[in-house]
């Protein structure tokens, strides 16, 4: 198949796929504001019939085993705590929106969310230590979820294709970017901010996308939130977190470090310090994948 | 039915000088049923190392030791003295172990074995020779046998945690730690910038029935076991929402439950013995001739009959 053929389909794809529901937006802000009352987050979680069913509905389930079936959110903040229903909230809104089991045909599913997830928690938390605008944090946060999210459409649409690139990279210690542009002409750079641009994610998460692999011939404006992601990335695969199709460990450029005003040794220095609050943070968030299932 | 403390105190262990009366080792509690003598144990705290070099000493010589432990949750002061009872390295050790789950996807049987790694412990928790088995536990009823019947119900805590209430012979003994009150989170202030009348609302209600379904749980208790961590002036200082009750609500809910018996459980690690009797003393004070409920301090070693 002709690439061009590829990307008409994948355009389709995209095209059909549900808008990202304003809930998730909303539910993203309110959970990663620390400062949220527990009213907020019952009111958007009520403002969506569809999720609150959800929440409520995992909250009834066996995994918990409550006697007695709980039927509000206001209820279910009582007796859970705000914590663990916002976690509940986000796994259910962000999984919804961006695909369940049938979409993954050649990666495999918990290790990609997990990926995603680790990179997501640490570039909030990279983020955080350098002092980044709290307001901002949680936008940081989100294009690390999102980094590789191209990678969904790909695999769903093209398995096959999907299974040999995922099998070249491996053979040829070669990025999976690469073979993605080798079998299918596309890669999930540009999928995925085909994605972003779809539901308006703004430029920084754009951004992101299309530049996690390729930051050397970047030059707009959110290289801080790009490079964070990129050192994230590098992070979070050299740690074993989760995994997302790509064996290969990709060099991180000189103008990363540059920016980040270190060497590459006081760089991997401070990521290591991270360590214990990133595992922390990843075992908290593991409801996620609870969710997913 | 007869209960003996083997631990009595929360959050860590504190042994010293000033803990020698009430004693110093975290939760676990002996239960004995019956002609049988069948035993059963409330947690694993440090209380549960004594327990067991007791059984071995005791109870092994008239055969196998077989055993049931309910965890009412799987914070460390409940668990941690599991890799030091002693029946677990004996062969012909019947074990089940009992237990919430937690909000991670950690099974109770993970969360124990845990605790026997190298990183912790020079004993894996496969070179066990005990028979054990686990159990995973929600709101739920059960026939134990012998006559013994189980309720539990889910308490108010950080992490998913069981109260259990054993029915025997028309005696009934009920634990509530660790726990606290059910509060309104939703703002009732009409002026907070985050009041919301419905939240608010729903809340109220919702806390009302929460804190009735544990009153139901406990009612006509003839021992109720329950969370003291705080005083009043504590909890209300600086202790909402640790999960944690304090004297003057236990014995409420005591009151309320028409409990006949309420033990006072899970002190705080820094309050002293002095500190402990002199609580006691105020709270027999203020109770007395008032109504039929009696007040007892946990003491580490102490016995009841039912």
């Amino acid at each position: 198949m002709e690439s061009n053929k590829r990307l008409e389909i994948l355009q389709s794809y995209i095209r059909k796929l549900p808008s990202f529901p304003v809930t998730v937006n909303k539910v993203m802000e309110i959970c990663y504001d620390a400062n949220t009352s527990p009213a907020d987050l019952s009111k958007v979680i009520s403002l969506d019939p569809v999720l609150s069913g959800k929440v409520l509905q995992l909250v009834n389930s066996a995994y918990f085993g409550f006697a007695h079936e709980i039927v509000s959110p206001v209820r279910a903040i009582i007796m859970l705590g705000m914590n663990t229903v916002k976690n509940l909230a986000l796994g259910l809104a962000v999984m919804s929106t961006l695909g369940n089991r049938k979409n993954f045909q050649a990666l495999e599913m918990d290790g990609f969310w997990k990926h995603s997830l680790g990179v997501g928690v640490v570039s909030k938390l990279i983020a955080k230590k350098r002092n980044v605008d709290p307001k901002k944090l949680e936008g940081y946060f989100i294009a690390g979820l999102l980094h590789d999210i191209g990678k969904i459409p790909l695999n769903g649409r093209f398995s096959d294709e999907y299974r040999l690139a995922m099998e070249i990279s491996d053979r040829d210690h070669q990025p999976l970017s690469i073979s993605e542009r080798q079998i299918l002409g596309i890669d999930h750079t540009l999928a995925g901010s085909l994605i972003a641009k779809n539901w308006k994610l703004g430029t920084e998460i754009i951004d992101t996308i299309a530049f996690h692999h390729s930051p050397e011939t970047y030059d707009g404006e959110q290289k801080d939130i790009l490079f964070t992601i990129i050192l994230a990335n590098h992070f979070a695969k050299r740690s074993g977190i989760g995994f997302s199709g790509n064996p290969s460990m990709e060099k991180i450029g000189p103008q990363v470090f540059q920016h980040f005003s270190g060497g590459q040794e006081t760089t991997f220095d401070f990521l290591h310090d991270l360590s214990d609050e990133v595992a922390q943070e990843i075992e908290k968030a593991q409801i996620f994948l609870k969710v997913a299932q | 039915m007869k209960v003996r403390f083997w631990g009595v105190r929360g959050s860590i262990a504190v042994p010293g000088r000033d803990t020698v009366e009430f004693g110093g080792n975290t939760s676990c509690l002996e239960l004995r049923f019956g002609g049988k003598n069948r035993l059963i144990i409330i947690d694993a705290g440090t209380g549960i190392r004594p327990l067991g070099d007791h059984l071995v000493q005791n109870d092994l010589p008239k055969g196998p030791i077989k055993t049931e432990i309910f965890i009412t949750h799987t914070h460390w002061d409940h668990i941690i003295g599991f890799p030091f009872f002693q029946p677990i390295y004996i062969k012909s050790t019947k074990l089940k172990v009992y237990g919430p789950i937690t909000f991670e996807e950690d099974t109770i049987e993970n969360i124990m074995g845990d605790l026997l790694r190298y990183r912790y412990f020079p004993v894996l928790h496969g070179e066990l020779t005990a028979g054990i088995d686990y159990f995973q536990l929600g709101e739920c009823e059960m026939d134990l046998g012998d006559g013994i019947n189980l309720k539990t119900k889910y308490l108010n805590h950080p992490l998913l945690c069981l109260g259990y209430r054993f029915e025997f012979k028309g005696k009934v003994l009920c634990t509530a730690f660790d726990t606290e009150p059910f509060r309104n989170v939703f703002s009732t202030d009409p002026n907070a910038p985050d009041y919301d009348p419905v939240a608010s609302e729903k809340g109220e209600e919702a806390v009302r029935e929460e804190n009735q379904k544990l009153l139901d749980f406990f009612h006509g208790a003839d021992i109720l076991i329950h969370d003291c961590q705080y005083t009043q002036k504590e909890y209300f200082a600086s202790k909402i929402g640790w999960g944690h009750s304090y004297f003057e609500h236990a014995i409420n809910s005591a009151l309320e439950a028409g409990v006949k018996k309420i033990v006072l459980f899970h002190h705080d690690p820094p309050r002293t013995d002095q500190e402990l009797f002199a609580l006691e003393k105020r709270y027999h004070e203020c109770m007395a001739n008032q109504s039929a409920l009696e007040i007892v301090v946990a003491r580490e070693g102490m016995e009841i009959l039912l």
